[in-house]
């Protein structure tokens, strides 16, 4: 009789938790709801709809049929596809060149201050706050050619004639690389500056004890530690590069004669200049492909240095 | 005044800088970083200086700074080009995006992280994983969808877009987690149900991380120019940035444009040096996770 009392008890208990279970989750699922409908509007639906939409043609916004891969033919065979690839390569190549030391010198050198400390912090922190569009804009102004571009009026005082700067094919795109690097470097030494300071100066009064330099400590203490850190900023830097568009959109339009153009900014020409969405979505999909295998083969590789 | 002696951490320790060659060392590194900082500060300043200068002393006179402080061209230029209308557009703008930012991307983290229902951890991977999808490729589609649902020549798009931001949910989750879960089972019991438990417990005690994603959002929304020139250009709701954009392919007089140019880095060179020590600390801490 007991037994039986207490086994309806412990349905009942079961049956009770089941439905405060479901209570549970469909309250969660409920609280997401909204912030996933955003998600799907705004990130995931767009990026399979931009797959879909590269295989068809359309008119206007209107897809019309299904043509295949025609409209990827079409973007390899157009004459700015080579140049705008090999100008994204050139992209990436000069940050890296340029962009992804510099913060990590930056860190090493700030953390070392005794003096000032929080003025060169705030100070190289500063241009992350200037508005991208207000940077580009403004650094347009300071290659200006002629005699009146500051950087001509600065070399002039060292007797060096004005030069054209952003006109020359072959500065343009270091340029644009050290604007971009003007803007983002000191936010990413702040970066970098955490994991410093993270370093356990144990570890440099045991390499001190067995007789290391200042650049001993460099080499075998600061960047070991920093490594794992690089590697990570290292290839965020590298999908962001790849991703180059208003840099050169504002500051030289591609020019001169296609010397700086980039791939997303084919996107954009055929999107928003030629109204041509399929072939638009072609190019982003191409540029995605790209970047999602570099990921897949970046964490491989992440993966067999870790062991 | 030095303080040379009293070093305590990093490379350099105080017995190098006993040797007179590192002490020579460390004042020019010191220089070195006084003129990483003087780069880093003078390109705004230069602008803000020029902006005084007028369309003849800005392309025939080769000098720094302008012949007189003369604030009545601003008011001209701000007058002409109608700044205020752009201000006040801008305005809502970030407004609204901050408001969406800390409700949208706060709602989700609290469900991933303290609901946590059947299916969320697939959810937070799927949020991590638009982390790393390239972002840009996007836009056509996304432009498409907008037009379709005639939204258009409204700040919706703009308000919700940043509503869907990976990097605020992670930056949430992570704070949240860390919260005591005994307070949150105490209101549960007295009877909260989820909505309350964000609003009057998680909420009031995340205000630090709240602070961060407000920041953040402020910049992001002021800075943006893309999807705002996308959905807003020639519909009277044109934000700072979209007008900035459109000199581009306007026959603007150069000075007019650096003075559009110092109205748009003023806010957030305010807003920096107001909270310049919450930003450089919260980028530190934050960063490395993003």
């Amino acid at each position: 009789m007991l037994d039986r009392m207490l086994e309806v008890n412990k349905k009942r208990i079961t049956k009770y938790k089941m439905s405060e279970n479901l209570k549970h989750n469909m309250g969660g699922w409920l609280v997401m709801a909204p912030t996933l409908l955003l998600f799907a509007f705004f990130v995931w639906e767009p990026l399979l709809e931009s797959v879909r939409l590269s295989f068809y043609s359309a008119k206007g916004m209107k897809l019309i049929e299904f043509v295949g891969f025609k409209n990827y033919i079409d973007v390899f065979r157009h004459p700015d596809f080579l140049p705008a690839v090999r100008n994204t390569f050139s992209y990436t190549i000069w940050s890296l060149v340029i962009g992804f030391l510099v913060p990590i010198v930056l860190a090493i050198l700030i953390n070392e201050m005794v003096h000032a400390k929080s003025l060169f912090r705030v100070g190289i922190y500063f241009p992350n706050v200037v508005p991208g569009l207000a940077t580009v804009l403004m650094w347009g102004f300071i290659f200006k050619p002629g005699k009146t571009g500051v950087l001509n009026i600065i070399l002039g005082q060292f007797g060096i004639e004005p030069m054209v700067w952003l006109s020359n094919p072959k500065l343009t795109i270091p340029l644009i690389v050290l604007t971009m690097t003007w803007k983002a470097a000191g936010a990413t030494a702040l970066i970098y500056l955490a994991a410093l300071q993270g370093i356990n100066p144990e570890l440099y009064e045991a390499a001190i004890i067995d007789g290391a330099g200042i650049w001993d400590r460099i080499r075998h203490v600061t960047i070991p530690n920093l490594r794992n850190l690089a590697r990570t900023l290292l290839i965020l830097q590298v999908i962001a590069v790849f991703q180059i568009l208003y840099e050169p959109l504002v500051m030289t339009n591609g020019g001169p004669n296609n010397a700086s153009i980039s791939i997303m900014q084919l996107v954009f020409k055929y999107a928003f200049e030629k109204f041509d969405y399929p072939k638009a979505a072609a190019v982003s999909v191409i540029i995605s492909i790209f970047l999602i295998s570099l990921t897949a083969v970046y964490n491989k590789f992440n993966k067999e240095l870790d062991i | 005044m030095s303080r040379l002696q009293d070093k305590e951490n990093g490379i350099i320790t105080r017995s190098d800088l006993r040797r007179p060659g590192v002490r020579i060392l460390y004042y020019a590194l010191f220089t070195v970083c006084l003129l990483i900082t003087l780069i880093s500060i003078a390109p705004p300043v230069w602008i803000m200086l020029s902006s005084f200068k007028d369309i003849k002393e800005f392309t025939l006179s080769p000098s720094i700074l302008p012949k007189e402080f003369d604030f009545s061209k601003f008011v001209r230029t701000w007058n002409d080009l109608k700044f205020y209308k752009f201000y006040i557009n801008s305005l809502y703008s970030v407004a609204g995006s901050v408001i969406c930012a800390i409700v949208f991307n706060g709602l989700l983290a609290f469900a991933l992280s303290i609901i946590k229902p059947k299916g969320s951890k697939l959810v937070y991977a799927l949020v991590l994983g638009s982390l790393m999808v390239p972002a840009t490729t996007s836009i056509v589609p996304l432009f498409i969808n907008i037009n379709k649902l005639g939204l258009s020549g409204t700040f919706y798009p703009l308000w919700f877009s940043i509503g869907a931001n990976a990097f605020y949910v992670v930056l949430y989750k992570q704070y949240f987690d860390t919260l005591p879960k005994s307070i949150i089972e105490a209101a549960r019991i007295d009877g909260c149900n989820n909505l309350q438990i964000f609003s009057r417990i998680v909420m009031p005690l995340s205000k630090p991380i709240t602070m961060v994603v407000a920041m953040y959002a402020v910049n992001c929304a002021w800075s943006d120019f893309l999807l705002p020139y996308l959905v807003l250009n020639n519909s009277g709701l044109e934000t700072v940035m979209v007008r900035l954009f459109q000199f581009r392919n306007g026959k603007t007089a150069d000075v007019d444009i650096i003075r559009a140019i110092v109205f748009a880095i003023i806010p957030p060179i305010l807003l920096f040096t107001a909270f310049q020590k919450q930003i450089t600390q919260s980028s530190t801490h934050s960063g490395i996770k993003g």
